[in-house]
């Protein structure tokens, strides 16, 4: 991270080549602001490489092991509880969904819902995948620059990024919240606007009878 | 469709991988039953998916406003640059055709083996089979054992025989061999998150770092971040325009665009750290703009998502645009929590 604050200094001050005028002049120009533009590319990812990588290795393979240790098993037991009451299941249910089924295997756990329910549990869980990054970026690996590209920048300036990031996590819960409730009410919406109340109401009580018939995972 | 409609098989297609794809092809035919070519690209029906529709003479589905049971479906065409959608058809057995040059990648990447997975695919890459009823490979490669260790257990009984003191023996042996593969599976299981970890960095962190550096070497070098900064800061360092800004990506018709990969929040996050670095957007307005880039999260994804989820098709009807509608409203809502809870920073 040193080299990218230094990088940051350094950065207004663009290398001005001795011209010699003439075509080679405008050779050299080239060839210096072309090698100037890798070498600062170059800078940049070293600092990535350095900076961000080593610390996200180990936490990575630390949560990968711990999410096997865990087992699908016993987390399928605490979705299907928390998806009981629409307060936690637009909290709860997303977020162990989201932290031990990663993104994008998380949304299966929909599964434990009645279909009308579903698409708001997509909303809270996919709004979640991001904020989650800051602390557990096992978790949606594959999109990590959202919040750490502006991390960085706040790194840049020599400050912590952890005030930020526990302010996104928690707003994130927020949000999430927020989400699921609007998207809930618009699905209800939709299904009365489009004259699928007969349908939906069918599969609430298939629903309801599949989970008196037998309670299996 | 015509003159075989009966339960023969169809015609069969042989799609191959075009300038940059992976994998080295895949054989489709229709049957009676799976005959579904389904096209989970937005946007109607991609052009790749109705000529191997064409082909086979299966139907060709849009899988954004239908749902088809996964045994019917012939081929789901792709448009996935990501890690997320490109492993969600193949690890249901589906064989995936990606009209971007993907390759696996991300949290499914075990599922995307050459017998399911072809990418960057274009019309030309899609042709009639020459082979005439060639097999496709159903057999998987085997994957390699678990270490065969021979079982201690066995040994130590051959080393100590029979006897009380055999018996002694092994009852003792038998406590270490518990404790001994215990331990086995530890380090085991250590070690697959330790290869899990190394295979995404490979082929998915670094990667993106790689093209991180350059476009913000190329934005510092020449001099394009601090122009940015100068049209930037004043949107994107009040409330107001960090609203508006979370109002455009959400509008429905750009968020499923704009989702894919995170790809555009990603770099957009990237250039607004950049600005944070150079002092052009204040620290406090971070946590708004988090929220305010990412309006449009997942929205490209809501039927695939659902599906995951098992929802029944006409929840992917109704769901979808409840997604997409949501969003108008949520999305500045979370911006304007986010900036409440930004005092003190």
């Amino acid at each position: 991270m040193q080299v990218l604050a230094v990088m940051a200094q350094q950065q207004p001050a663009q290398p001005e080549p001795e011209t010699s005028g003439g075509v080679l002049g405008v050779f050299e120009w080239l060839g210096t602001h072309f090698i100037g533009l890798f070498n600062e590319s170059g800078e940049q990812f070293v600092g990535l490489v350095t900076g961000i990588l080593p610390t996200l290795i180990v936490l990575l393979t630390f949560m990968y092991a711990l999410t096997t240790f865990i087992g699908e098993q016993r987390v399928t037991r605490a979705v299907q509880w928390s998806a009981r009451w629409w307060i936690t299941r637009y909290t709860i249910m997303p977020i162990i969904a989201v932290l031990m089924l990663t993104n994008p295997m998380c949304y299966s756990f929909g599964r434990f819902l009645p279909e009308r329910h579903k698409p708001a549990f997509y909303d809270s869980a996919v709004s979640f995948v991001h904020p989650v990054t800051t602390f557990f970026p096992y978790a949606n690996a594959g999109e990590l620059f959202v919040w750490l590209g502006i991390a960085n920048g706040i790194t840049q300036l020599g400050e912590s990024t952890v005030p930020l990031a526990l302010r996104y996590f928690l707003v994130g819960i927020v949000v999430i919240f927020i989400r699921g409730i609007v998207t809930e009410k618009l699905t209800a919406f939709m299904i009365k606007r489009t004259g699928r109340t007969e349908v939906f109401a069918d599969f609430d009580r298939e629903f309801e009878a599949a989970r008196a018939g037998g309670v299996k995972a | 469709m015509s003159e075989t409609d009966t339960t023969h098989t169809s015609r069969a297609v042989f799609v191959r991988a075009g300038a940059g794809g992976w994998g080295p092809g895949l054989l489709l035919r229709a049957d009676g039953k799976r005959n579904k070519v389904l096209s989970v690209t937005g946007g109607g029906i991609h052009e790749v998916a109705a000529r191997i529709a064409a082909l086979t003479g299966a139907e060709a589905v849009d899988g954004f406003t239908t749902t088809v049971p996964d045994d019917e479906v012939v081929a789901a065409v792709i448009n996935c640059g990501g890690t997320a959608r490109i492993g969600v058809y193949p690890r249901k057995g589906i064989p995936t055709v990606d009209v971007y040059p993907g390759a696996p990648g991300g949290p499914l990447a075990k599922f995307i083996t050459e017998e399911l997975f072809v990418s960057a695919v274009g019309v030309e890459q899609v042709q009639p089979s020459t082979v005439e009823g060639a097999e496709e490979p159903a057999e998987e490669p085997a994957v390699p054992p678990r270490s065969e260790r021979p079982s201690s257990r066995e040994v130590a009984a051959t080393v100590t025989g029979d006897g009380k003191f055999g018996q002694a023996f092994n009852s003792v042996t038998g406590v270490f061999v518990k404790f001994g593969s215990g331990v086995g599976s530890f380090v085991n299981t250590m070690l697959a998150a330790g290869r899990q970890t190394i295979e995404l960095t490979l082929k998915t962190i670094l990667p993106f770092m790689a093209y991180v550096s350059l476009l913000l070497g190329i934005v510092i070098y020449t001099g394009v971040a601090q122009w940015m900064g100068e049209v930037l800061s004043p949107i994107a360092s009040n409330p107001i325009g960090l609203v508006a800004i979370s109002l455009v990506v959400a509008l429905p018709f750009l968020s499923p665009i704009l989702g894919p990969g995170a790809a555009i929040a990603q770099v957009i996050g990237t250039l607004m750290g950049s600005q944070i670095a150079i002092g052009a957007l204040p620290v406090q307005y971070a946590l708004p703009t988090l929220f305010a880039i990412n309006g449009q999260v997942g929205c490209d994804f809501v039927p695939v998502g659902l599906a995951l989820g098992e929802a029944k098709p006409e929840t992917v009807a109704v769901g979808t645009p409840a997604v997409l509608i949501s969003r108008m409203i949520t999305s500045p809502v979370a911006v304007l929590i986010a900036w409440a809870a930004s005092f003190g920073l």
